[in-house]
């Protein structure tokens, strides 16, 4: 037993387990400030007695941001590198404590530009004879014996180190050029750049570059192609005696053509990643933070369409409000992914505007603020301030929009009415404020009475800045597409729900509100958008349905879309519909709230006329006692929901005939919808027959490419049955002898006499 | 020397061209094949051995639905249809061919790009 435990530590010490550097929390700097702690990464699992190579690095950081480590006791600055001062990369040697001590002493000092700020810090044993690159993560291998470039090159790509292969260097920006100066104590190293496939035209010939043309003529300046990082030093290249191959740390930092019989060193790079959090080395172990210099900078957003509806239809555009309307910040649309994601960080106007007046309250002497427990009726707390500190100031109290009030809240504000001497604010939701005081570090001058608060203070007051209200905006590829979409989500079954909720219950029997089980599907069922759901909005429905008019005014996304944050969406209930959410809209609006890191916006899609939410977010079902229409149905249902369709096309008489019967099976069916597509380039539409019992409303609409048609019942006078056929007539553009495929069905709906939708097999 | 050389030129120039026959290369049946990628308006081809009632049927691969039927009475030996794809989704299909009785005779894949 003791030998297996042995050997189970030293396999576990053999391989490594453990080892890792866990990261601290995000958080948000001050602007202009030094010396704020970053301390919270830790490395751990390493060997105590080993050497460790550590990189603590900020990735792309806004100008003027840097970091200092306030003890560096044990360390050694790699080569390039010092330990003391501010900096944005440093790599250093030592063991874990040591390290552990430093990364605990780390402070960022920021400048006035806002922006990410990303600390990275990677940590591996520290490995004899290579150096460690923190801007790429790459490791680099010097070898000192020299050989020929294309030997130094197939050498290179012999060789492996933590799981990568090799590649002769490549040198692709300045600061890579600067780490090999002064990182390769050799002079005259070969790297991979060639013109031996074209005289003058130096091409990358090896690594994740390789194939890449940098420059198309010899010289120092010539020909260098922009965007490409070039450091030839003056005169060269010169192809003096058919020199193909580049040398850098020549004759100082720069570059040199030298034929390929030199022997010079050379330099083996390991990584073909451009981002250290990338590494994929063996037994190298990385984290990062992203904090945030001051303001947040991130919006990104998970739109939830519901069922099939195609997300990477849709593009977003950042919009911002000003004077009274919204407009783009950038002409950039970003598509958006399958799975509903869209990251317009780069798009926000991050200027902000003068709105109001700041008050900023700090410990004083009289007790001239109070601040009330969280009101549910208010969704905020009171804050009042006695009107006598305004005194003199000229301020118009209603415009205080914005407060500081010592470390307990800051944030904005809400004017409400006077309660005597006091002027009174919200400040909205439930801010915690128990914890909140109890936390504060001015408890000298906060008293509790009766559950409010009061506090000594003093008071000044500026200009109240802010970020500008933004939006986000959806748009579709094409109007065509967007037509075709919505027809396909305003189905038979949507309409028939409607009606039936309409008749409430006086046809059907008693089941009035069974099918509009919340808010969102009135909402959805009020096309209109007047607040009401009535006899008008099933007419319109049905409009749509039958090709007559369009549901809507304008055929825009504007018109037909509603978005809502994922909260506001699953608030909407039977009674509060009509009156708090009735607009449509195809722009999200959302605040960006200063502090907040990585702000992530969650907004439910629905859509007008979509009653049965099939295409629409489904509600979060807690809160809703039963959301969906067709679950309901489906606890009463014992048959199978689904009915037969039979298709057949025919050259008759010279004209093309599409037959579909249908098969309602044991279903009581009410409402059935096809769409036949067809070739419009072949095809002509004519007409559709239809064959159906009783007086259905039967509607057969070209809409240019395919027809809709179908069936609707909506007085329960009878039922589809199996004799339902619908026959539809082209006239052939072309010879119809010998064709296939010129129509085709699809987007096919259903819908029983309990409202319950139906699926369609087609035979 | 130079008579041989002029004798030798007008035969060459007498001689005419020989008419070779250009071999037809045999047309892909397509229910011969498991998978085929079809265009618009590109023709296939496939033999039945009666001259009755048939039905080419196109049925959604990923669905089971079938989304289109023409009936037509065919030939026997080879016979050709010009397929149209323009109404039709993209992806995979099967392609049926059926008798006057709906029974499946031969099934391939085609796929609409």
């Amino acid at each position: 037993m003791k030998k297996l435990l042995v050997i189970c530590f030293l396999l576990i010490s053999f391989l490594g387990f453990g080892q890792s550097v866990s990261a601290p929390d995000s958080k948000s700097f001050l602007p202009s400030t030094s010396g704020q702690d970053a301390s919270g990464f830790v490395l751990s699992g390493f060997n105590s007695t080993s050497t460790l190579l550590a990189s603590i690095s900020l990735v792309n950081p806004p100008s003027g941001t840097t970091f200092v480590l306030n003890t560096t006791t044990g360390l050694t600055a790699a080569s390039g590198f010092i330990l003391s001062g501010n900096k944005t990369r440093l790599v250093v040697t030592g063991t874990m404590a040591n390290i552990n001590t430093a990364l605990s002493s780390l402070k960022v000092n920021t400048g006035s530009v806002r922006g990410n700020v990303v600390l990275s810090v990677a940590a591996t044993v520290n490995p004899t004879g290579y150096f460690y690159n923190g801007t790429n993560g790459h490791f680099y291998r010097p070898i000192s014996t020299g050989a020929t470039y294309t030997n130094a090159r197939t050498l290179a790509s012999q060789q492996t180190f933590k799981g990568q292969q090799g590649y002769l260097v490549t040198i692709t920006s300045a600061d890579e050029d600067a780490f090999i100066f002064n990182n390769v104590p050799q002079n005259t190293i070969w790297f991979a750049l060639t013109d031996e496939a074209s005289e003058a035209r130096w091409t990358i010939d090896a690594g994740p570059e390789a194939g890449t043309l940098i420059k198309i003529n010899n010289g120092q300046l010539n020909g260098n192609i922009p965007g490409q990082y070039n450091n030839w030093a003056p005169g060269e290249p010169n192809n003096s005696g058919n020199e193909d191959y580049a040398v850098t740390k020549w004759n100082g930092s720069q570059w040199n053509d030298l034929p390929n019989h030199f022997v010079n060193p050379y330099v083996i790079e390991f990584g073909t990643w451009t981002n250290p959090d990338d590494a994929t080395f063996t037994e190298f172990y990385t984290n990062s933070v992203i904090h945030s210099n001051g303001e947040v900078l991130t919006a990104r957003f998970n739109f939830d369409f519901g069922g099939n509806v195609d997300e990477t239809k849709f593009s977003a555009k950042a919009n911002t409000y000003v004077n009274n309307l919204w407009g783009t910040t950038t002409n950039t649309s970003r598509s958006i992914s399958g799975l509903g994601k869209v990251d317009i960080t780069n798009d926000l106007d991050t200027t902000k505007i003068t709105d109001g007046i700041r008050a900023t309250i700090v410990p004083g002497q009289v007790e001239w603020s109070l601040i009330n427990p969280y009101e549910t009726s208010r969704n905020g707390h009171r804050l009042q301030i006695d009107e006598r500190v305004f005194s003199g100031t000229g301020i118009n109290l209603n415009n205080i929009k914005y407060v500081k009030l010592f470390d307990v809240y800051e944030g904005p504000i809400t004017p409400m009415d006077f309660n005597g001497w006091w002027k009174q604010w919200v400040v909205p939701g439930d801010i915690n404020l128990t914890s909140k005081v109890s936390a504060s570090s001015f408890q000298n001058n906060i008293r509790l009475q009766d559950g409010w608060y009061a506090f000594r203070a003093d008071y000044s007051f500026t200009p109240n800045t802010m970020f500008k209200q933004h939006g986000i905006e959806l748009s579709y590829t094409n109007q065509t597409d967007l037509n075709t979409l919505y027809n396909n989500i305003v189905t038979v079954s949507d309409v028939f729900i409607a009606f039936k909720e309409l008749s409430n219950g006086g046809i059907f029997g008693n089941q009035s509100g069974l099918e509009f089980t919340n808010g969102i599907q009135y909402m959805n069922a009020d096309v209109d958008g007047n607040g009401v759901f009535n006899e008008a909005d099933t007419y319109k429905l049905l409009q749509h349905l039958t090709g007559v008019a369009p549901l809507t005014q304008y055929s825009a996304l504007t018109y037909l879309m509603k978005l809502y944050s994922k909260s506001e969406y699953d608030a909407i209930t039977k009674t509060n519909w009509n009156t708090q959410f009735n607009s449509t809209r195809s722009l999200y609006p959302f605040n960006l709230n200063s502090g907040t890191l990585n702000n992530t916006y969650n907004v439910n899609v629905t859509w007008v006329g979509d009653v049965n939410l099939s295409h629409s977010a489904q509600q979060s079902v807690s809160g809703v006692a039963t959301n969906s229409m067709r679950t309901m149905s489906l606890s009463t249902q014992s048959v199978s929901n689904q009915i037969n369709a039979y298709l057949m096309g025919e050259n008759v008489g010279g004209k093309l005939i599409v037959t579909i019967s249908v098969d309602p099976l044991q279903q009581e069916l009410v409402g059935t919808q096809f769409n036949l597509n067809y070739d419009n380039t072949s095809l002509k539409f004519e007409k559709v027959e239809f064959t159906t019992k009783g007086t259905p409303t039967n509607f057969g609409t070209d809409r240019g490419s395919y027809i809709t048609l179908g069936s609707l019942i909506t007085d329960g006078s009878t039922t589809l049955d199996k004799t339902t056929e619908y026959k539809v007539t082209f006239l052939p553009l072309i010879g119809l002898n010998g064709t296939l495929g010129l129509t085709s069905v699809s987007n096919t709906d259903a819908v029983n006499k309990n409202g319950t939708q139906l699926k369609i097999k087609v035979n | 020397m130079k008579k041989i050389l002029f004798i030798f030129v007008i035969l060459l120039w007498g001689c005419n061209k020989l008419d070779m026959p250009v071999p037809t290369p045999p047309v892909e049946k397509i229910f011969n094949v498991g998978e085929s990628s079809v265009t618009n308006g590109q023709s296939i081809y496939f033999d039945l051995t009666s001259n009755t009632i048939h039905y080419l049927t196109l049925i959604d691969k990923n669905t089971g639905q079938v989304i289109s039927r023409e009936k037509f009475i065919g030939q026997i030996g080879e016979n050709v249809r010009k397929i149209y794809t323009n109404s039709l989704p993209k992806g995979y299909l099967y392609l049926v061919l059926e008798d006057v009785g709906k029974n499946e005779l031969k099934k391939t894949t085609i796929i609409i790009k």
